[in-house]
Formats: C-alpha cells, sequence, structure tokens
C-alpha cells in the first residue's frame, strides 16, 4: 500500500478515535430503567445469599459495589442507595444499585441500561430472587380470592378463602 | 530473431469488424501529451489515495461506534476487558468485510482509478486477516461473557446460543469460514471454478445473515442511537453499490446492446475469434486494452463466465473476442452457434492508454496476450516514433492477429520487433535462447523504456520475467502495466 | 355484585362470583363431567379404567384422547417437566383436567352473563372476567407457603392476564412427580388463560431453576416462585404484586 495512503489513514484514523473518545466517556445510565430485575449477587445480611448459583444464567454479574450514589457512607451506619461499576453482558452494560439501611443491604437492583430493544424483555423478565421481607397480613377488604396450593375440602374449611367467601367479598 | 518493423505505408486503419476509425491524431508534441497523461495520472492517484483513506477512516469508525457507546471507558475486570476487545473486533472485522464487497462489487470509479485487478488483490489480501478478526470476535465475545457471568465456554456457548439471532451469527461466522477456505491458494486450485465462485457468492448471505445479531445482542448498535442509524447506512451503502454495479448495470448493458455470436472462426489452434453483433456497441465506452465477463447463452456454457479481452475495440455493431483454449470451459467456447445470446459485464480494465503518464509507450505481448495489446494500440492516437511493439510467440502457431497488429504500427508509424522462439532453457528468461545470446534486453528493444509505459500482456510467468527486468532496469513502478485477468 | 356461590368437587372446592344461581348450576356440571370422565379416584371413570387396562386408550372417547395429547404437547413445551405420566406408567390428567374445567366454566360464565363479570376459583387457580367494581380490578391474594393463613402479596387480574395457578406441595403432599430434588415449594403462575398457568406452576415446582428460567424467557407469564431454600424468585410482573405498600422501588410494569 502506498504510503501516502497510510501515512493519511494513520492521521484520519487518529482523529476519528480521539473524537470517538471525547464524545464517549459518559458513565452508565444512572436512573433505574422501567423493568429492572434484582440479582442476587452482593447481597449480604438477610437474604440466603443464593446469589445466582442456581444456574438462571441472567448474566448479572458480580459488580463490586461502589461508591457512587447518594447516601452517608460510614462502615455499619451505611445508609442510602450506591451504584457499582458497569459490567458487560450479551443484554449489554448492567450495573448493580443496592439499597442500604443502617449498614444493612435491603435491596438490591440490576439497573438495565438497554431497555428500548427485545433483549431487556428478556432478561428483565427472568425470575430473580427478591428479598423476604414483605408480607402482608391480609388485608381481607381488598382480595376477594386466594390462591395458594390446592387445598383439600376439609382443608377449605380452615382457609383464607373460606374467610373471604363467607364475608362475601 | 528479431525482425525490424516494416516500413510505413498508408492502408486503411483496420478496426476489426467495425467501421473505419476517425479522425488523425491531433499535433501535440510528445512532452505536453505527456504532461497532460500525468496530470490526469496524479488526478487518478488522488482519488485512490482518497478511498484508501476512506477505507481505513471506516475501519477507525467502526472502533469509534464503541468508543462513544456508554460505560465502554471503565472495563471491569478480565470478562470485561475480553468482551470490549471482542466488540471492537467485530465491529471492525464487520466494516473491513463491507469494504472487501465494495472492492469486488465493480465499482466504475474503483475501476477507473485503482483498475478492477489491483481492487480485487486488495479485496484477497484482506481475507484471511478479517477472518482471523471475525474468529477473535466470536472467541473474545464468549469467554468474556462467560467470565463475567462465572460460566465456563462451553456453557456460555451454550446459552449463547438460545439468545434469539445468535444461531445466525454463527451460521454467518460459519459461511465466512467456508468462504474464505475455499478461496486458499492450496484449496482453490483443485474446486472447479464454479464450485467456488459458487461458495464465494455465500458471501452475501454470510453478511446479511449476520446483520440481526448485530443490532439486537449487546449495547454498542442499541435502537435509537445515531451508532445504530449509521450502520445500517454502512450496510445499505456497500449492498446498494453491489446491486447497482455488480448486478443491474451489467443486466442493463446485456439488454441494451442485445450482443449476439455471428461467427465463431478458428485463428490457430486451439485459438478462436468471436465475431458478436449487437446495438451501440461503440456506445459500450470499451477503451483499447479493456476485458469483459462473457457469458454465452447456450446449454453447455450459460453457467461458465469468461473475463475476455476484446481483441478489436467495438465498432457500431461489431465486435469481437478471442479465445485460447485454456480448458473445458473455454474449450466448449469454439463450438458455440451462431446466433446465440451473449451477456456482457463489463467493460472493464486499466489496461488502457487512460493508464499512461510518460511520453512514449512500450508494448509487449505473447501468445493470447496479444488481445489486449492489439485494442491498445487501435485505440492510442499515436504519433509516428512514439510507441513500440514487441510480439512473442513460441511458434507459427502463436503468431494469430500479429498481422493486424503490424498493419496497425504500421499506419500509426510504431516500430513492431517479433521474436518468435522457445523461452531461454540457459537461464530464467523471457527472451529466446538466441536472443539471450545476442545480448537483446528490454532496453535494446525499447530505447525509450524509462520514458515509457510499458504495457505487458501474457502467460502470468512469463510477463512476471518481463516485469522484474523492467524494474531492474529502473523503470517507474507507475510506468508498468500488468494485465491479469480477475473476476 | 350476585353473592359467592361455592360446591365441592373433584376433592376440593370451587368459589364462583358472578353467577347467576342458573350459571352456577351449569358450572357445577361441567366439573362434574371432568371430574366423572378423569378421576383417578372414581375407579368407574373412563381414565381410571384405562389405569387397570379394561379400556385401552385408543378406544377411549375422543375427547380423552385429546386431552392427553395437550398434556403430551404441554410436556414438550416445558421440556419433561409438566408430564401426564406417573413413574408408575399410569397416566394421570389432573395437572389439566381441573384447568380445563375452569376454562369451559369461564365460557359458560361468559355466554350466562353476556359480558360481565365474574370471577372463579376452583381450589387456588383462579380465572376471573372483567373487574370486581367498576375501578376495582379482581385482587386474588398468594398465600405463603409456610403460613397458609398469611397472604405474602396480591396478583390483581388486569386483561390480558386473567388467570392465576399456584402449584405446590404445602396441602396435598408429594403429588406433584419431580424431575430433581425439590427446588421450589410453590409456584404461583399469572398468565392469559387458565391452562397455561396451571401448566406452567406444576411445571416450576417439578422442575428446577434451569426450567424456571426457559419458561419465563419469553414475555407471556409472570411467576413469584418460593425456593425450597426459603428464597424467593419473582419476575418483574410478580414482583409489583409483593412489593410493600410505601413503594421501596419502582417495578412498575
Amino acid at each position: 500500500m502506498r504510503a501516502r495512503v497510510i501515512a493519511g489513514g494513520v492521521v484520519s484514523s487518529i482523529a476519528v478515535l480521539v473524537v470517538g473518545w471525547q464524545l464517549g466517556g459518559q458513565p452508565a445510565v444512572t436512573a433505574p430503567a422501567q423493568q429492572s430485575t434484582t440479582s442476587g449477587s452482593g447481597t449480604t445480611g438477610t437474604s440466603t445469599g443464593t446469589s445466582g448459583s442456581t444456574g438462571t444464567g441472567t448474566g448479572t454479574t458480580g459488580g463490586t459495589t461502589g461508591s457512587t450514589g447518594t447516601g452517608t457512607t460510614g462502615g455499619s451506619s451505611a445508609t442510602g442507595t450506591f451504584t457499582g461499576d458497569t459490567t458487560q453482558t450479551r443484554y449489554g452494560p448492567v450495573q448493580v444499585q443496592i439499597t442500604v439501611a443502617k449498614g444493612t443491604i435491603t435491596d438490591v437492583t440490576a439497573l438495565q441500561l438497554t431497555n428500548s430493544d427485545g433483549r431487556s424483555v428478556q432478561i428483565s423478565q427472568q425470575a430473580a430472587p427478591i428479598l423476604r421481607q414483605e408480607a402482608l397480613q391480609a388485608q381481607s377488604a381488598q382480595i376477594q380470592s386466594v390462591s395458594g396450593a390446592t387445598f383439600t375440602s376439609e382443608g377449605y374449611t380452615t382457609s383464607l378463602q373460606s374467610a373471604i367467601d363467607k364475608a362475601g367479598l | 530473431m528479431i525482425d525490424t518493423a516494416r516500413p510505413t505505408r498508408p492502408t486503411p486503419r483496420h478496426s476489426g469488424d467495425g467501421a473505419v476509425r476517425g479522425t488523425l491524431p491531433p499535433a501535440e508534441s510528445l512532452e505536453v501529451a505527456a504532461r497532460r497523461r500525468r496530470r490526469a495520472g496524479r488526478r487518478r492517484n488522488a482519488v485512490t489515495d482518497l478511498l484508501g483513506i476512506l477505507a481505513w477512516v471506516s475501519a477507525a469508525g467502526a472502533v469509534m461506534l464503541w468508543l462513544v457507546s456508554p460505560g465502554s471507558h471503565t472495563v471491569v475486570g478480565i470478562g470485561g476487558w475480553l468482551t470490549d476487545a471482542g466488540i471492537v473486533a467485530g465491529l471492525v472485522a464487520t466494516d473491513l468485510v463491507l469494504v472487501m464487497l465494495v472492492l469486488a462489487a465493480r465499482v466504475p470509479l474503483i475501476d477507473r482509478t485503482f483498475g478492477q485487478d489491483n481492487a480485487i488483490a486488495v479485496h484477497r489480501s484482506l481475507g484471511k486477516p478479517v477472518l482471523y478478526l471475525l474468529l477473535a470476535h466470536g472467541a473474545l465475545l464468549t469467554l468474556g461473557y462467560g467470565a463475567s457471568a462465572g460460566t465456563g465456554p462451553i456453557a456460555e456457548t451454550i446459552a449463547l446460543f438460545s439468545t434469539p439471532d445468535m444461531p445466525l451469527a454463527y451460521l454467518g461466522l460459519g459461511l465466512f469460514v467456508a468462504v474464505v477456505v475455499s478461496s486458499l491458494v492450496a484449496v482453490r486450485r483443485r474446486l472447479p471454478y464454479e464450485a467456488w465462485h459458487v461458495i464465494h457468492l455465500l458471501s452475501y448471505a454470510a453478511v446479511l445473515v449476520a446483520l440481526p445479531h448485530m443490532l439486537s445482542v449487546g449495547s454498542v448498535l442499541a435502537q435509537g442511537t445515531w451508532q445504530r442509524v449509521y450502520w445500517i447506512a454502512l450496510y445499505v451503502l456497500a449492498l446498494s453499490l453491489i446491486a447497482l454495479y455488480r448486478f443491474a448495470l451489467p443486466l442493463v448493458v446485456t439488454l441494451r446492446h442485445r450482443i449476439r455470436v455471428v461467427g465463431v472462426e478458428p485463428i490457430a489452434p486451439g485459438v478462436v475469434s468471436i465475431h458478436l453483433a449487437g446495438r451501440d456497441l461503440d456506445r459500450l465506452g470499451t477503451e483499447g486494452g479493456q476485458y469483459g465477463v462473457w457469458r454465452f447463452w447456450t446449454a453447455r456454457t450459460w453457467w461458465h463466465a469468461h473475463p475476455v479481452s476484446f481483441s478489436a475495440v467495438p465498432g457500431r455493431d461489431r465486435a469481437r473476442i478471442t479465445v485460447r483454449d485454456l480448458g473445458a470451459g473455454s474449450a466448449r467456447l469454439g463450438r458455440i452457434t451462431p446466433g446465440a445470446f451473449v451477456s456482457l459485464e463489463g467493460p472493464y480494465g486499466l489496461f488502457t492508454s487512460r493508464a499512461r503518464t510518460a511520453p512514449y509507450l512500450a508494448l509487449v505481448a505473447s501468445g493470447i496476450g496479444i488481445t489486449p495489446v492489439r485494442s491498445l494500440l487501435e485505440d492510442t492516437d499515436l504519433r509516428p516514433g512514439e510507441a513500440t511493439v514487441l510480439l512473442r510467440g513460441t511458434d507459427a502457431d502463436q503468431q494469430y492477429l500479429w498481422h493486424e497488429t503490424a498493419d496497425l504500427a504500421e499506419v500509426t508509424g510504431s516500430r513492431l520487433y517479433t521474436m518468435v522462439g522457445h523461452r531461454s532453457r540457459s537461464r530464467e528468461s523471457w527472451m529466446t535462447e538466441e536472443d539471450v545470446r545476442r545480448g537483446v534486453s528490454l532496453r535494446s528493444v525499447f530505447p525509450n523504456l524509462l520514458q515509457a509505459d510499458l504495457y505487458v500482456c501474457g502467460p502470468r510467468a512469463w510477463s512476471d520475467l518481463v516485469v522484474r527486468e523492467a524494474r531492474l532496469a529502473g523503470v517507474p513502478e507507475h510506468q508498468i502495466h500488468q494485465e491479469r485477468f480477475e473476476s | 355484585m350476585r353473592g359467592v356461590t361455592t360446591f365441592e368437587t373433584m376433592g376440593t372446592v370451587v368459589s364462583l362470583r358472578g353467577a347467576t344461581p342458573e350459571a352456577a348450576s351449569e358450572v357445577r356440571a361441567v366439573f362434574a363431567g371432568y371430574d366423572h370422565r378423569y378421576s383417578l379416584y372414581d375407579p368407574s371413570s373412563v381414565l381410571s379404567r384405562v389405569a387397570d387396562g379394561s379400556v385401552r386408550l385408543a378406544d377411549t372417547p375422543s375427547e380423552v384422547r385429546d386431552v392427553y395429547a395437550l398434556a403430551l404437547d404441554w410436556r414438550e413445551r416445558t421440556g419433561g417437566a409438566f408430564t401426564p405420566h406417573r413413574p408408575d406408567g399410569v397416566i394421570d390428567l389432573s395437572g389439566v383436567v381441573k384447568a380445563l374445567a375452569i376454562r369451559d366454566a369461564g365460557a359458560v360464565l361468559d355466554a350466562a352473563s353476556g359480558g360481565g363479570d365474574w370471577m372463579v376459583n376452583a381450589g387456588g387457580d383462579v380465572l376471573v372476567r372483567g373487574h370486581h367494581r367498576s375501578d376495582d380490578p379482581w385482587s386474588v391474594g398468594v398465600v405463603d407457603p409456610t403460613h397458609r393463613d398469611t397472604v405474602v402479596g396480591v396478583v390483581r387480574l388486569e386483561a390480558p392476564r386473567r388467570a392465576v395457578a399456584t402449584s405446590g406441595s404445602a396441602e396435598r403432599g408429594e403429588h406433584i412427580w419431580r424431575r430433581a430434588a425439590p427446588t421450589f415449594v410453590q409456584a404461583t403462575v399469572i398468565a392469559d388463560d387458565i391452562v397455561t398457568a396451571d401448566v406452567l406452576a406444576t411445571a416450576v415446582v417439578a422442575g428446577d431453576a434451569e426450567d424456571l428460567r426457559r419458561l419465563t424467557s419469553d414475555a407471556g407469564v409472570d411467576v413469584l416462585a418460593f425456593g425450597a431454600d426459603g428464597t424467593v424468585w419473582a419476575t418483574p410482573g410478580a414482583r409489583s404484586a409483593v412489593r410493600t405498600e410505601d413503594g421501596a422501588a419502582s417495578a412498575v410494569t
């Protein structure tokens, strides 16, 4: 190849790359996307720490908990929302966000950064582990039925469903 | 033995089946003409360089696409490095594949400034590096995603396979491997040409089949970004150029000129001249020395396309090509009956006086190589003494078209030499034994060689020897023109 | 609002809302018909006679064979996690029969009410039409598998999601034939139709995490699954059902 082409090519390519570098460098989107999943990785505390070892293959990874985000830090009194580093998965970049209250992780969310194409539907449709604390007392005024493992006729009489049916809700 | 040329005699110029050619050359001195040609040559070089730089920049642009994607500046862990390297490899490789496709698309601009044969040479040289880049793309991404997700390569491959559009991507990669492997010299030699060509056409399929996964997997070309628009525009541009110049234009040319075989004339053992008739053939824009890719629509020859030089400049309704029996495919050409319909892709080639930059002209042809040389001679407006021709042949059977060429030389006032005999056995040379011993050389045949454009056409090994001697004699590279038939 | 009707069938209890007495008795007949044909607890049912060898499957009514084919189709689609074949070789169609009965009951209720709202709950599998009240969707509580008097979440059914089914080992013991060591003790599936919901719920409990991943990989259903180790797994749509009231995260579906 001729010297002129090589020289000109190298020079203009470098120019293009520099422009690209300047235009890029944005961090991954920090606002949670519409659909979010939670990731078991990095959770401590109350979760029973399955951390994706059941092989769901969602591809959200151990993004190390970085220190970006709002909230006070400092050992066991940390409170707030923290965002970790971005990891590349086949669905696009994923960032892990954790919510900490008084040193205990209360929520782990995987932020979907590419949420407008079919890929994010796939990953966000995956069932992911959630923390078990949310248990509502039966607000019977609000439900008309319960769904659980099929009860026998005998079992019915002592079940919630029976109570609801009797109340005529 | 070298014979000196016959003295100049006014005889009507033979344009090989067409009307008598037109006007006398303008009264321009050789130097002025050469200066004009050099200017044109510089312009051509500028365009060629620009295209080359454009190709480089497009590859840099592919890398840039990754640089501007969010999150690309922070690379996490070994998995992140592998993944990002894989992404960049894929982007650059695909960009270069598109460049390769455009090089083979027979774009007239490329043909007229760079030459189709040079374009194909570059196309060939890109094949293996691009394949390695594509394989690296697959391997790095499998390892990278696997490292990030904690799975091994095999599990990751299985997981990737269940991602939509990924099986197509694997298919595209496999097709590309097949294309490149079949084009390796060792393999291509063993394949019949048509088989190789069909496999090569799979590269279009490979490129198309791989596109969905680029648009749906990963985030560099995500929806709504300008990067996606740019990428699709690249694809559209490349495929449009191919559709237009590789398929549509030849179709239009064929239908417009309606070329048909009117006669098949054996002119030497194993050599036939095929006389063609058509409409407005002088409007084909054929320059002397160009070739076309011909397809003869008879039951036994329709599936084989032949690159053959015009052996005469086409007239208004006549044209001629001359073919040598080189094997099964071309042998059947000798048995084509008149009336057969002919389709033409072309004319292509930079083996023309358009490529001249020097005051003088030196033409060297051997055997079937005489066809473009003869047309070139016919098509060039020459001043007496400007051109010198050397015709080479092994024996009397290799002297077809020599009389026509000699007539052309007379009319234009060019000197013509002939050299007949087997190649020297004592030394590796393009000359006969006798002329080697006599001390004949290119410079002795062409005294103005260093200020001449040298056009060489003939069997590959022989013409390489001529070119080598020219280079050793100090002829600048841009003044050496060698005709190689490529498709 | 019409009242609540309940009746016993198929070894469990069906609760109807939004049905006239005539419609209710028609629904009852639908369930009775399925029970009579497919119950393995009734020795005179067609399936029992196939099981003990006195009738060949090929000689059964075409409806029975169609249901069997449907069950086999679901076996393919769930990769074997759901299967009508018991380990002892007996063909057990109870996995689809209840859902089919609910589906047919729904057709009856649609015809009878002419587009009105109704809800059918057969032993924990729910199919609805319309809304509970004009601005209130039908709400179904999901029972905690370890505390059957506690509800861990509320599923609000909005079209097209009209069906909720839960499968689990808590109530009737190990009636689900498992392929692997139990990963999930209960699975609630929210889907557009009751057969899909019921079959997939059974498939998740019979299968493992890989099955859960595969079955949720398209956007067709939402799943809330309780693991044997105590972890709860939820797709985003199901997640919104268990969110606390103070809205700790967006999780808008």
